[in-house]
């Protein structure tokens, strides 16, 4: 069973093929113009987009910039004439198939044929996005479970990297709404802008709005507006944003009525309660609005049995993308399980896809770095050397004072001046480490 | 070639398309589900396209015998279409 995005201006033809499809047992969803496609497709994941190329409001192919996991998704194109195949394999790679007119059962399935390997794959993919069975993950499907069955507000928490869009989006697959999936970063907003981004301008309603615009709100009506990144929203903007959430009302800027939206908004953030709390960076009413239903994801090195399969899930992908039947070394496996990822699954994918471009040609084995770590893991350490939790006062005074005198080669004089001790304090300390 | 009958030669092409797909779909749904509702639906939708491609070929047919030599068919390919 395929998720499959169909895209065709004959209307004939979409709807014919789409009750095949579903006779079929596939999931089809169907858009008749580009710019509907690219509607429903913001932020899904499709397993097959079949399309037309020409359509009367654009090339087809802008629709794939809409989909979610386009490194994931086969294109199949619906052409006429097989002469397109060569012009549109020089355009967009190998990763493309066709469909000639007129189209047959034994055609369509030929589709679906190859795809015996990714059956498996998605088979063990939870609520369409998620992989992993560790105990933590599996908690976090029984809480995905429980919320998809009411409209409660989510709020994601997790370091950078844990994946809070993809755990949104299997809130929205879990929910099966009939709107779409709209995911935005708050971080990303410009100030002056934010607020016609969310809720919409009309036309003049200040400089340089020369047309009127649907605001995320709108685009996700019936559906899951994703807000990332909820914590980098000004402090200034956020009443407009509640009164939304208390109201489900959304007035366009410069419009003089309001509009009735019904939307789920899941919020992320990588910052804990305690954080959002101290730092004031979310005001306390909106944050009970946003966090009915609050949820912790769990980072990689909470759940190293998932990483394997993370590991054989990326593989797969690559290999699809780019054709090619890359393995890894159980030895490597067992090195990248034993790191443990302050960059998370991002910086896992990341590693893979390097393993995968550096893989041997000759044997087809992943080869890892000699270092895993990477450059942001490192500064980290540095900041925070000789500081950890569990580390005595006395044992950070030693550290501390036994680093300023290497540093001064050894002058006691310059060190207790620096540490801003007297000289008599300073060898006390120094008599002291020397009895231990 | 005039560009409009190698318009006609797409047009004619997306009609027997759908029949081709709604006849796939006839078949399948008399064999998986049974309902013969179903299949009068696709049935009457295969002889509605039957008309489209009637209509496109007698289009075809008039310019073909009013603006152009039929040779002129032969020597080109419809390789310009989606």
């Amino acid at each position: 069973m395929a998720q499959i995005l169909l895209v065709d201006d004959d209307l004939g033809f979409l709807e014919a093929t789409t009750e095949l499809l579903e006779l079929l047992e596939h999931t089809v969803v169907s858009a008749s113009t580009v710019a509907q496609a690219q509607q429903a497709a913001a932020g899904r994941s499709f397993d097959h987009v079949i399309l037309d190329l020409i359509m009367p409001d654009g090339s087809g192919l802008h629709v794939l910039d809409s989909i979610k996991n386009r490194d994931q998704t086969s294109v199949t194109l619906v052409t006429g004439h097989p002469s397109v195949k060569s012009i549109v394999k020089d355009l967009y790679g190998p990763n493309i198939s066709y469909l000639i007119k007129p189209i047959d059962l034994a055609q369509l399935q030929s589709l679906f044929a190859t795809d015996d390997s990714d059956h498996e794959l998605d088979t063990a993919l939870h609520f369409g996005h998620l992989v992993g069975e560790s105990a933590p993950m599996q908690k976090l499907y029984q809480m995905i479970e429980r919320v998809s069955k009411t409209q409660a507000n989510v709020l994601l928490m997790g370091e950078s990297g844990v994946g809070k869009e993809v755990v949104a989006s299997a809130i929205h697959a879990a929910t099966n709404p009939k709107g779409g999936f709209v995911p935005a970063n708050c971080g990303a907003f410009t100030r002056d802008l934010i607020s016609s981004e969310l809720f919409g301008h009309e036309k003049g309603a200040f400089t340089g709005a020369t047309h009127r615009k649907a605001g995320l709100f709108e685009l996700a009506d019936k559906g899951t507006l994703f807000l990332d990144e909820i914590t980098e929203m000004p402090i200034d903007q956020q009443p407009n944003l509640l009164r939304v959430l208390e109201t489900h009302k959304v007035t366009r800027l410069g419009a003089t009525s309001s509009i009735d939206v019904d939307c789920r908004v899941v919020s992320a953030t990588n910052r804990s309660e305690m954080d959002i709390a101290e730092q004031g960076c979310l005001r306390e009413d909106l944050y009970f609005r946003l966090a009915v239903f609050p949820v912790h994801i769990p980072p990689l090195r909470q759940r190293v049995d998932d990483i394997p399969l993370l590991i054989e899930y990326f593989l797969a992908a690559f290999n699809r993308q780019y054709k090619a039947s890359a393995k890894i070394d159980p030895k490597d496996m067992a090195r990248l399980q034993a790191y443990d990822w302050p960059g998370n699954i991002r910086e896992l994918r990341h590693a893979v896809h390097r393993a995968f471009i550096m893989a041997d040609p000759d044997t087809q084995l992943l080869v890892l770095p000699d270092d895993l770590s990477s450059p942001f893991s490192k500064v980290g350490d540095q900041k925070h050397a000789g500081i950890t939790v569990g580390k005595t006062v006395e044992d950070v005074e030693r550290e501390l004072i036994e680093s300023t005198l290497e540093h001064l080669d050894g002058d006691k004089k310059k060190a207790a001046e620096m540490l801003g001790v007297s000289l008599k304090t300073l060898y006390n300390r120094l008599n002291s480490y020397a009895e231990e | 070639m005039s560009s409009d009958t190698q318009r006609l030669f797409h047009d004619v092409r997306n009609p027997l398309n759908n029949i081709s797909v709604n006849a796939e779909l006839g078949k399948l749904t008399l064999e998986r589900t049974n309902d013969t509702e179903k299949a009068v639906v696709i049935f009457e939708r295969i002889l509605q396209e039957c008309r489209r491609c009637d209509e496109v070929l007698t289009e075809l047919r008039d310019q073909l015998v009013s603006g152009e030599q039929p040779s002129a068919v032969s020597s080109t390919h419809p390789g310009d279409d989606t």
